[in-house]
């Protein structure tokens, strides 16, 4: 018998990513018992599968990249939309643990263009990073910088380490347990979005907590 | 930095208990996990169905206004098929949601074009949060739209036009999308130049794949094909997985007489996504007038196998299939096909009608006149009892009567497909090519010329007669000339427009009104898509606005 492996691999990550939607809401579906023994345990378990679900993305990304495949699909977006997606998000994932809030800069554009699958994948890691971290809050922000739309994701942690920031992201371990991986990404997405010769953009600071900021064209 | 709240504050607009929902997957476990998501947020009037089958026939039975299809349904049709033959029926309208969940972000690329798009994606695997998000967007969108879904659905497409404007001028959020909405309408009005104007509106602010295809729409209309044709290798340059650029892109090859571009074009399409089946039997149409017979039957073949269960699958393919087979001298091939499709034919006069003709040339060609008069005479007492079947298929039964020395009867079908096609050239081309083969050019010559000549000159008298102003007499002209030609989509459209003309000007007759809808739909039937019918129904609204008739329902 005769395997074509690229059938294979299709319909391996088919599979993959079904079993892995229904992980994540059989574990949304768990019933809080406001008893941190069971509660804590069931959070623990939906940030995990989050995280798996992106590295997934992140996975599938590589392959991407590896053919030369990573070209956005660009529409138009509401921003004010996405923020409110991603506010969403992260407040079922922070289950009142952590306060999360969210803005629009008033002259941010009703609508802006860019690849709406990508630059979630990016923020939302941003989001697991910052729920980690964070003391209290976290922060999720829209406006616009010189022609640019921001998008910014903060939080009031002790902020990044200073290999990070100075751009080492390789080699250097991010904060704790991660590898700097979903940055490195981050900042490949970010680009990735080019407009009339101008490029996208990934910067992070430190200010009252870690900031996070995509910039796109 | 001042900061805008982000609030909900929607709930009140969207009433989600009050939802129809059906949820669309092949994997139980996946659809009851969608079922609880969404009774999450209150949506609880849920119906399920685990293939494209089931799906078709609860949306038959049931109104929906929310759909959540997998794109991936296993075996049979997948979500892009369901969706295709659901907007193809009319069996959900603009203000139905349609979101597609997919594993693969370039689907979205696949399915570009507004006619095939759903309204939203999601990408595996998602959260509740994002489904809740989504499907609120999309909801307060089609309230937006509301009113100009309302006059699209009645025809009257200048009001859904003027709509889009406010919203344009209205709502930022709404811009693109009105924009692009106003694009079809222009389109479909057959204001070409406008709709050049407003793609290139939108490509400034981005060169979105879109636009740039309903920029080389727009052009190609407007018969500018070197510069939709430019348009459009463009952007497959920049997005080679964009399917709907190729089969545009053929069109415009078509209409620059590159059938070759046109047939290659097509085939790089098919590579990328062989499921659609119009793109098959598009290329398979191609290849056979190409005369690459051996591509042309892979193509009709393909079409028959992915549309096995669909709306776009008619006797015609089947008849398209053999007519190849049989320009193989494949004889075992045609028997074949007739056989493993014998109850679908059987099933319809057209059917019948196709297999007797197909069995009728086959006999011909194994050297049994006898045997194939009896499945002529078949075809022929079927067609006087109302079958029909397409031009390609009637020449070749007037081919095989002519082949059997039946002369007249040969003569008097290629009369007839002459006249409803009598600005064809590849029809009459085809139609000569069988006289010189049989030795009868001559004949040939003065059978199509009295044929096309009687059409042409009702036509002509009846259009200078209304050039004239003389509207009563064009009008017996022109249905003069639909009685002689009544599969003739031009003539059908001047007769229609003339009468409408001479109702506008001399008062209302009901009667000659009724007759020209009943053309308006013929000449939809055998030039669906064609740029002049949007613009004659728009005029019949008026015409019944003007008089007060309601129309009685929609056809």
């Amino acid at each position: 018998m005769k395997f074509d492996s690229n059938d294979l691999y299709a319909s391996l990550m088919h599979e993959l990513k079904n079993h892995l939607g229904l992980l994540a809401m059989t574990i949304d579906s768990i019933p809080l018992q406001n008893d941190p023994a069971h509660d804590g345990v069931v959070d623990d378990a939906r940030l995990l599968c989050q995280r798996v679900v992106e590295r997934l993305q992140q996975a599938l990304l590589i392959y991407k990249a590896a053919n030369g495949q990573i070209k956005p699909s660009i529409d138009a977006y509401s921003p004010e939309d996405l923020v409110r997606e991603l506010r969403d998000t992260a407040v079922s994932l922070a289950r009142g643990r952590l306060e999360v809030h969210c803005g629009i800069a008033p002259e941010t554009p009703a609508i802006a263009f860019f690849d709406r699958t990508l630059i979630e994948m990016a923020l939302i890691n941003a989001i697991h990073n910052a729920l980690a971290y964070a003391r209290t809050a976290i922060w999720i922000e829209a406006g616009i910088e010189a022609g640019r739309l921001t998008l910014t994701v903060r939080d009031d942690s002790e902020g990044f380490p200073e290999p990070i920031l100075s751009g080492y992201t390789s080699d250097a371990p991010n904060r704790s347990g991660g590898t700097g991986l979903g940055l490195h990404f981050a900042r490949m997405i970010a680009e990735t979005h080019v407009n009339q010769g101008r490029g996208g953009e990934l910067r992070l600071a430190n200010q009252n907590g870690a900031v996070f900021c995509v910039l796109l064209p | 930095m001042a900061q805008n709240a982000v609030n909900r504050g929607n709930d009140e607009l969207i009433n989600y208990a009050a939802l129809r929902a059906l949820v669309v997957d092949d994997y139980p476990g996946m659809r009851s996990a969608l079922k609880l998501t969404l009774s999450n947020f209150g949506v609880t009037k849920i119906q399920m169905a685990g293939s494209a089958t089931e799906a078709i026939s609860r949306i038959q039975n049931n109104t929906f206004d929310f759909i959540l299809c997998d794109f991936n349904l296993g075996e049979g049709r997948d979500g892009q098929q369901l969706l295709e033959e659901l907007r193809h029926r009319g069996l959900i309208n603009l203000d139905t949601v349609f979101i597609m969940v997919t594993a693969e972000s370039i689907y979205e690329k696949v399915a570009a074009t507004a006619e095939l798009a759903p309204d939203d994606y999601m990408i595996k695997p998602f959260s509740a949060e994002v489904l809740r998000n989504r499907l609120e967007s999309i909801l307060l969108r089609k309230l937006a739209f509301k009113e100009i879904y309302r006059h699209f659905k009645e025809h009257d497409l200048v009001a859904a036009l003027h709509g889009c404007d406010r919203l344009i001028d209205s709502k930022p959020k709404y811009l693109v999308d009105a924009l692009r909405f106003k694009g079809e309408l222009l389109n479909a009005l057959g204001r070409f130049e406008e709709a050049e104007a407003l793609y290139r509106q939108i490509i400034n602010m981005r060169a979105i794949p879109w636009a740039r295809l309903g920029l080389a729409n727009a052009l190609h209309l407007q018969k500018k094909d070197a510069q939709a044709e430019e348009e459009l290798r463009d952007v497959l340059v920049q997005a080679p997985e964009m399917v709907a650029a190729y089969d545009m892109l053929a069109n415009v090859c078509l209409a620059r007489n590159d059938s070759a571009g046109a047939q290659a074009v097509l085939e790089q399409g098919v590579a990328i996504s062989g499921k659609t089946v119009r793109r098959q039997q598009k290329l398979g149409e191609i290849a056979h007038a190409n005369g690459d017979l051996e591509s042309a039957r892979k193509a009709y073949a393909t079409a028959l196998d992915k549309g096995r269960h669909s709306v776009f699958v008619t006797p015609t393919d089947y008849g398209n299939l053999c007519q190849v087979q049989l320009e193989q001298g494949d004889l075992k091939a045609v028997a074949e096909t007739l056989k493993n499709a014998k109850n679908i034919l059987q099933a319809s006069t057209d059917g019948q009608l196709v297999m007797a003709v197909v069995q009728g040339v086959a006999q011909q060609q194994a050297g049994k006149p006898e045997e194939a008069d009896k499945f002529l005479r078949e075809a022929a007492r079927l067609r006087s009892d109302g079958a029909s079947a397409d031009a390609p298929l009637l020449l070749k039964m007037a081919e095989t009567w002519m082949a059997g020395g039946q002369l007249e009867a040969a003569d008097s079908l290629i009369n007839e497909v002459a006249r409803n096609a009598h600005d064809s050239d590849v029809l009459l081309e085809k139609a000569k090519q069988i006289y010189l083969a049989a030795g009868r050019e001559d004949v040939g010559a003065s059978n199509l010329k009295a044929a096309t000549a009687d059409v042409r000159k009702l036509n002509n008298e009846g259009v200078l007669l209304a050039q004239k102003g003389e509207y009563r007499q064009a009008v017996d002209k022109l249905l003069a000339a639909c009685h002689e030609a009544p599969r003739n989509p031009r003539i059908i459209m001047n007769a229609v427009w003339v009468v409408l003309k001479c109702i506008d000007l001399e008062g209302m007759d009901e009667e000659l009104l009724e007759q020209a809808r009943r053309y308006l739909d013929e000449a939809a039937r055998q030039a669906p898509g064609h740029s002049r019918i949007a613009g004659l129904r728009l005029h019949m609204k008026e015409i019944e606005n003007k008089f007060g008739i309601r129309r009685r329902s929609a056809t």
